[in-house]
């Protein structure tokens, strides 16, 4: 069965169609990008699948449940953990902190006491190679390292599922391979399904996806594995036609 | 941290409370000075607990303090012949007292929290008035002329000790209260409900993201905060002046008040709401004798001027500069 699963999902801006219909299921420890140009309905799509925003019409099931109308927290609770495209970090609060709350908050079976948290967040902080930093203000972190933060964040909350938006987007190629190679690893160990949501970076998409799903225009244009998705010539028309050219 | 050492925050507001307790006692004249700065500071770390520790600001806040303040006056005209209770009517009146205003924030807040920043602060605003009107409108608990307990309070305790609660432990109540209060922040400062107050603080959707259920800790702060505001109430104005009217405990300017206290000393501070408590009464009782009428008028600017130079209050820059010394386990 699906860890989750999207029939028909749809969401609308005024007139604006963001999600059209689009129906995917991800299977537990699996590696998925979701890829497509700026405007595709990507983010939408993680804020659907979060919580921030509930569908027009369609439904979410996660692990077995209906959690198309659950607010965030509760989809949180269940075990959903993402990052945001903008880092989105408790800025008075230390990175330790940051991470901890993760932690205390994050799925039920899983929530911890504040001492407990602090903890795991040291754990979760030395495994992503950023211990040294916990003690900084959140808000004086650079963008990437930010980014960083957020993916501690949300692993701390022991997901079931982990969406990453755009996390890799203006990184160093070394930082990518080495967060990819965290990534697959944690993926193992833990047995996290992962989505990552990926605009540009072809090379983190054909090391890290074992499935690629292309949307285009708010519809899934395409899904199929990753090597045969990108040397699909729909895929080159609309993504890919700006590089393969250089 | 060991067992202690999650304590040390409180060994300086303790210290400040007992010194402002002993320089009232021992200096002439200067005890109403004392316990109204112990009132402002007491407002201030009530208040602090939703203010500070949210970032929501609650235009309505005096209709707790003002609905304490008639949980007190209704339990001492309804049990001051009962004279086996003695002082336990007090006892009685303070759980009145946090009942009510806890009962109002319950209802309050389950509709207007689930609005967000300026929203939730404009709802607010009409809770006062609108409570007020009521109660003079169907001219429920006296009306607009509210609740007059000298009397009751001779009959129970007779003409000395009801001087002496409404001159000296109306003001020792208040002392305790916020002492209290301040026990109460900390322990929520350390616990899950401060890590997620500080989240939603920062970020509410983010916290939202995280899996904090942010309307239920918004509601916890807010049921907090206005049952300590009922607790003064009934303590600073109900024994200590012996009566409610309803005109004086529904004042806008206590909410304003306290908002200036809390920005004055540091929100979301422990300390903050102290020292701006005793500092705006320093200031108000100081300007007030060396330029009568004039003081409101010198206060604004000199307030304003502290809020531009130091945005994040006076404890907000000491804890700053301490970050890193040994005094940091002090200062929160």
């Amino acid at each position: 069965m699906a860890l989750l699963q999207l029939n028909g999902v749809t969401k609308r801006f005024g007139g604006l169609l963001a999600v059209d219909h689009v129906s995917l299921e991800i299977h537990s420890d699996e590696a998925v990008s979701i890829v497509g140009p700026n405007g595709s309905g990507k983010t939408t799509l993680f804020n659907l699948i979060s919580g921030v925003y509930t569908p027009d019409e369609g439904t979410l099931i996660f692990d077995g449940r209906d959690i198309t109308r659950l607010p965030p927290y509760r989809r949180a609770h269940l075990g959903i953990g993402r990052t945001f495209q903008i880092p989105r970090p408790f800025g008075t609060l230390t990175v330790r902190e940051n991470v901890a709350i993760g932690a205390m908050f994050g799925s039920l079976g899983a929530q911890k006491r504040v001492d407990d948290a602090l903890k795991a967040a040291d754990e979760r902080l030395k495994l992503v190679g950023f211990y040294e930093q916990r003690n900084r203000p959140a808000r004086e972190l650079t963008p990437v390292e930010m980014k960083m933060m957020e993916i501690a964040r949300a692993l701390a909350m022991n997901p079931k599922l982990l969406l990453l938006d755009e996390s890799m987007a203006g990184m160093p190629p070394k930082e990518i391979d080495t967060l990819v190679t965290f990534l697959k690893s944690i993926k193992q160990k833990e047995g996290i399904a992962v989505i990552a949501m990926v605009e540009h970076i072809m090379r983190a998409v054909v090391n890290f996806a074992e499935r690629v799903i292309v949307l285009y225009q708010g519809k899934k244009m395409l899904e199929a594995p990753t090597a045969e998705a990108l040397s699909d010539p729909r895929v080159v028309d609309v993504y890919l036609g700006r590089e393969s050219e250089q | 941290m060991n067992r202690l050492e999650k304590f040390y925050p409180l060994f300086p507001v303790y210290f400040l409370y007992g010194a402002l307790f002993l320089f009232g006692q021992y200096t002439k004249g200067m005890w109403q000075a004392v316990a109204l700065a112990a009132f402002y500071a007491a407002l201030g770390q009530a208040f602090n607990v939703f203010l500070g520790m949210t970032g929501y600001v609650d235009f309505g806040y005096v209709a707790f303090m003002a609905l304490g303040a008639y949980g007190m006056a209704l339990t001492v005209s309804g049990l001051y012949a009962v004279t086996w209770l003695g002082g336990g009517m007090i006892l009685v009146g303070l759980l009145a007292a946090a009942v009510f205003s806890g009962c109002l924030s319950v209802a309050v807040g389950a509709i207007a929290l689930r609005l967000r920043g300026a929203y939730f602060a404009i709802a607010t605003v009409g809770v006062n008035e609108g409570f007020r009107f009521l109660l003079e409108g169907i001219k429920l608990w006296g009306g607009s002329e509210g609740i007059v307990i000298s009397s009751k309070l001779r009959e129970a305790f007779g003409t000395d000790g009801a001087s002496a609660i409404s001159t000296f432990w109306a003001d020792v109540f208040v002392f305790l209260i916020a002492a209290f209060a301040a026990f109460l922040t900390l322990q929520y400062m350390r616990s899950r409900i401060g890590y997620a107050l500080a989240a939603l603080r920062a970020d509410e959707d983010a916290a939202q993201v995280i899996g904090v259920n942010t309307t239920k800790y918004k509601i916890i702060a807010f049921i907090t905060s206005s049952a300590l505001g009922g607790l003064i109430g009934a303590t600073a104005w109900t024994l200590k002046l012996t009566y409610v009217f309803p005109a004086e405990a529904f004042a806008i300017h206590y909410t304003v008040e306290a908002i200036v206290i809390v920005i004055l000393g540091g929100a979301g501070t422990l300390m903050g709401p102290v020292a701006g408590g005793i500092l705006y009464a320093a200031l108000k009782y100081g300007l007030g004798v060396t330029f009568p009428g004039l003081q409101l008028l010198i206060l604004a600017p000199v307030i304003i001027a502290i809020i531009v130079v130091v945005p994040e209050g006076v404890i907000g820059v000491l804890k700053a500069k301490v970050r890193g010394t040994a005094l940091e386990k002090f200062i929160v």
